[in-house]
């Protein structure tokens, strides 16, 4: 009788869950510092400026996008996505056509506006050496994958996305206008000649922890954390010689029932002042061409929309045509 | 004799030191991760440049640790009871029972394991989203149940099956209900399979991330989706702080059912 | 042939019937309503998408690449649980024999290694086996080798992670088993004049058989479903299967493919295990 009277009360504490919040969207992201930031620049001012709350939730899976549209059970209002991606379910039919009468464009970057997605930043895939670990740091895509002159290993991101392909073709002496259609054939030929030398960052933070550890002491880097890896006292030269730019994207998923909300927050997001501040904490470029203007020049000028001197554009919108099959040919290579 | 300590002579001594090792192995990974948590570098580096607590400053300031501890403990409390009774029934119907397609059931129970995790994810998530269990602590503890039963049902079947029935039967014979019988002698007989049953539950349901990330809701979130959100983004010692601080506190309590053990014995 | 067994189950009132069928009913509602069906018409779509047809598995077993990954999963799965049970058999002796102190701290530490963060456990194998890493400098600094040892990015890595989360699985179970076997049958063996190896491979490694299968089976079936680990550890060209799977199903969004894959992957291991009851049995019905 003891027992069962314990076992009763204990199931009744087990149950009672933390009060809901009463929220008017939701916003979904990658997670870490960068939706901190994304939380604090335009989540918590947009609920400030016009009363609706936005809760975060993530990370952002593609899976999850594609079950809660079909079930008509849409529960993220705003997501961050990848641009490819982006375009890719656009034309799939699970987004929401943005409205550009709530959303201002004029002033957005065109590399990055599509019927269905804005921009949310943009980084650049740049080439990273730890200085104190070795003699040389390499300063080219073509001296990254030359490993006579830079021996050692080298790392890469891991999953199949705009940024190995084009600088192995980049390296191997192909003119950024005639990237694309990409030459699967010879990217891989060229990734070939360094394979055994390669060490694979699947997440940023590996990245980071990667060169400086030195374990690899250069590669290719998102220029954002190396950024923030310089900043915690890690010696790190970066080389943003033909950078290759991706962005990530801010859509929604088709059937949201705070379609009015979400709008009103991508506007915000992507206004001159979000944008300034979303790159002022993240050292992402911003999308929006008036927020260069808004900030501090010593931090704009380590941004890669300030860097395109040299600048390749990685093409979303081949991306998300070959999305598939680039990533089968990839991880068929990779499992060689 | 192969059982006995003092009598295995030389072999003794390999099996210790095999013992040891692993021991070694099993623990160096724990040290490791309490070192890393006062280093003062953000990156896994040893030996870290300096010494600090900061990340455990961290840790106790943020509530959300906190709070997604808290929910995957209750959380696997509630799927631990559930599925050790669960799994126990079934245990006794698959050992004691005879009726066709046993051994087909068995397979069947342990399906959730083999299964690759994220497809029964997804499976789960569309599903709930059409009942409204999403995000819910109920759609939670369903989805871990389904894939901890598997253990406790192999964990008991297993005690079931060494365990010699005439005892069983022969308190029957002394007068004893079969209810009466199985609370007693057969329970108490098994208890090893009930504690692997209930180790094995409550550990898949805590540590468990991809069905987490799937069932979670900005307001219910456990502590891997937490660790596996923050580590994908940042490294940072705090995630080392928050698994050193759970190793203390189970040691600690491990330390006083000890003792408590002890004191009930004197 | 009417046992007292069967002749008692007639007397009790089947008020209170543990024991038959019926007992299995709550998990098997369960496993249906909350597995079965939704699964199902998960992998439905593995013909279905993205046209009716079995396209995917054409597909699938028809690439070179994705046959790779299959062996490739279920060898890394089979070499992670046959080093399991080699540590795991005489780990779980031991304890079972050794003073009760020794026992309960070595078992402690058994617990407290599955008590961690499968993430934080995997990073810092990561960081201990790399090349500029904590292993690597010891054994350069104590001068065992000269040159860093690759242990990371590869099989061995994999191995190594793997192996050191599922050890606990059969050390745990086995130790019951081994527990509770009667002593008596080891001193009748050597009453009979076998020796120790004799007596170890006739009679103790015949009555554990039944615990390692149990355990081999788990460690191998859950390793079949392992990616986290074999993600951060591993090299590219050690892929396991759930990382393809996952990556199907969460980033291309293939659905169809990513259920063929796992419909598959479920088809050999069920196989698999059906062979292994038939071969082992229940310890209460082939056995001794």
């Amino acid at each position: 009788m003891k027992n069962r009277t314990i076992l009763a009360s204990l199931a009744l504490v087990l149950s009672v869950s933390s009060q809901s919040i009463a929220a008017d969207m939701v916003f979904t992201s990658w997670g870490g510092t960068t939706q901190d930031v994304q939380k604090s620049a335009w989540a918590d001012k947009f609920t400030a400026k016009s009363g609706i709350n936005v809760l975060q939730d993530g990370p952002t899976d593609y899976g999850k996008i594609k079950a809660m549209v079909e079930a008509k059970g849409v529960n993220w209002d705003v997501v961050d996505v990848e641009g490819d991606y982006a375009i890719q379910a656009g034309d799939k039919g699970m987004l929401e056509k943005l409205d550009f009468k709530t959303i201002d464009k004029s002033s957005l970057d065109p590399r990055f506006v599509t019927d269905y997605s804005v921009g949310s930043f943009y980084y650049s895939f740049v080439i990273g050496c730890n200085k104190d670990a070795v003699a040389a740091c390499p300063k080219s895509w073509a001296e990254l994958f030359d490993t006579k002159k830079f021996p050692g290993k080298r790392t890469f991101y891991k999953w199949s996305a705009p940024g190995v392909i084009e600088a192995a073709l980049l390296a191997d002496g192909v003119t950024p206008d005639k990237l694309y259609p990409l030459d699967l054939d010879r990217a891989f030929k060229k990734l070939d000649t360094i394979k055994s030398d390669i060490v694979w960052w699947s997440g940023g933070a590996q990245s980071q922890q990667l060169l400086a550890s030195a374990e690899a002491p250069f590669g290719s880097f998102w220029n954002g954390r190396l950024t923030a890896l310089a900043a915690t006292g890690v010696t790190v030269e970066t080389s943003w010689a033909q950078n290759i730019t991706a962005a990530d994207a801010l859509v929604v998923p088709k059937g949201t029932k705070n379609k009015e909300a979400a709008m009103k927050f991508i506007a915000f997001a992507t206004s001159p002042e979000g944008q300034a501040e979303m790159a002022a904490g993240t050292g992402y470029a911003p999308v929006n061409t008036k927020s260069p203007a808004l900030m501090d020049p010593a931090i704009a000028k380590t941004l890669p929309d300030q860097q395109t001197s040299s600048q390749v554009n990685a093409d979303m919108a081949y991306w998300a045509k070959h999305r598939d099959e680039i990533g089968e040919r990839w991880y068929a290579w990779q499992s060689k | 004799m192969l059982l006995n300590f003092n009598s295995l002579g030389s072999w003794k001594w390999v099996l210790l030191a095999i013992t040891f090792l692993t021991a070694a192995f099993l623990l160096l990974p724990i040290l490791f991760i309490a070192a890393l948590s006062f280093g003062s570098s953000q990156w896994l580096i040893f030996p870290p440049p300096a010494w600090t607590t900061k990340w455990y400053s961290q840790l106790f300031a943020d509530p959300r640790w906190l709070d997604a501890a808290w929910t995957s403990f209750r959380i696997a409390v509630m799927v631990t009871l559930l599925s050790v009774v669960i799994g126990l029934f079934a245990a006794f119907g698959l050992v004691r029972g005879r009726f066709f397609g046993r051994t087909l059931l068995r397979a069947l129970f342990m399906t959730p394991m083999i299964l690759p995790v994220v497809v029964l994810a997804v499976a789960l998530y569309a599903f709930f989203l059409r009942i409204g269990l999403n995000g819910t602590t109920t759609g939670f503890v369903i989805a871990h149940l389904i894939v901890a039963l598997p253990f406790s049902i192999l964990a008991l079947t297993n005690a079931l099956e060494g365990f010699d029935k005439s005892i069983e039967d022969a308190a029957v014979l002394c007068g004893a209900s079969p209810l009466k019988a199985r609370l007693l002698i057969t329970l108490p007989s098994i208890s090893h399979g009930l504690f692997s049953a209930a180790v094995f539950s409550f550990l898949t349901s805590w540590d468990e991330v991809v069905l987490a990330i799937f069932m979670a809701s900005p307001t219910l979130q456990t502590l891997p989706v937490k660790i596996w959100a923050t580590l994908r983004q940042d490294l940072t010692p705090v995630i080392a702080a928050a698994s050193t601080l759970l190793i203390v506190v189970t040691i600690a309590l491990m330390l006083v059912t000890a003792l408590v053990r002890k004191g009930l014995k004197a | 042939m009417a046992s007292p067994t069967s002749a008692l189950e007639e007397q009790t009132t089947t008020r209170f019937r543990l024991g038959d069928r019926s007992s299995t009913l709550p998990a098997l509602v369960l496993i249906l309503i909350f597995f079965v069906l939704p699964v199902l018409a998960l992998l439905a779509r593995s013909v279905t998408e993205p046209v009716l047809g079995l396209g995917n598995y054409v597909e699938l077993l028809g690439s070179s690449t994705y046959i790779k990954i299959f062996f490739n999963t279920f060898f890394v799965s089979a070499l992670v649980t046959v080093i399991s049970l080699l540590i795991g058999f005489p780990v779980a002796w031991a304890l079972a024999i050794m003073p009760q102190r020794l026992a309960t701290v070595i078992f402690a530490i058994v617990l407290l290694s599955m008590w961690t963060n499968l993430l934080a456990r995997t990073y810092a194998w990561m960081v201990l086996l790399q090349r500029t890493g904590v292993i690597n400098k010891a054994l350069l600094g104590l001068g065992i080798i000269d040159k860093p040892l690759i242990m990371v990015n590869n099989l061995t890595g994999v191995t190594i992670g793997m192996t050191y989360i599922m050890l606990p699985f059969i050390i745990i179970p086995l130790y019951g088993v081994i527990r509770k076997i009667d002593p008596a049958l080891l001193q009748a063996a050597a009453l009979c004049g076998a020796n120790r190896r004799q007596a170890l491979t006739s009679v103790l490694i015949p009555l554990a058989m039944p615990g390692m299968a149990a355990g081999g089976l788990m460690v191998f079936v859950m390793s079949l479903g392992y990616f986290v680990t074999p993600s951060l550890l591993g090299g590219t060209s050690n892929m396991m299967l759930a990382e393809l799977i996952a990556q199907f199903v969460q980033s291309l969004v293939n659905w169809g493919m990513g259920g063929a894959a796992a419909f598959v992957l479920l088809v050999v291991t069920l196989s698999l295990y059906a062979l292994q009851l038939r071969l082992f049995g229940a310890a209460g019905e082939g056995g001794r």
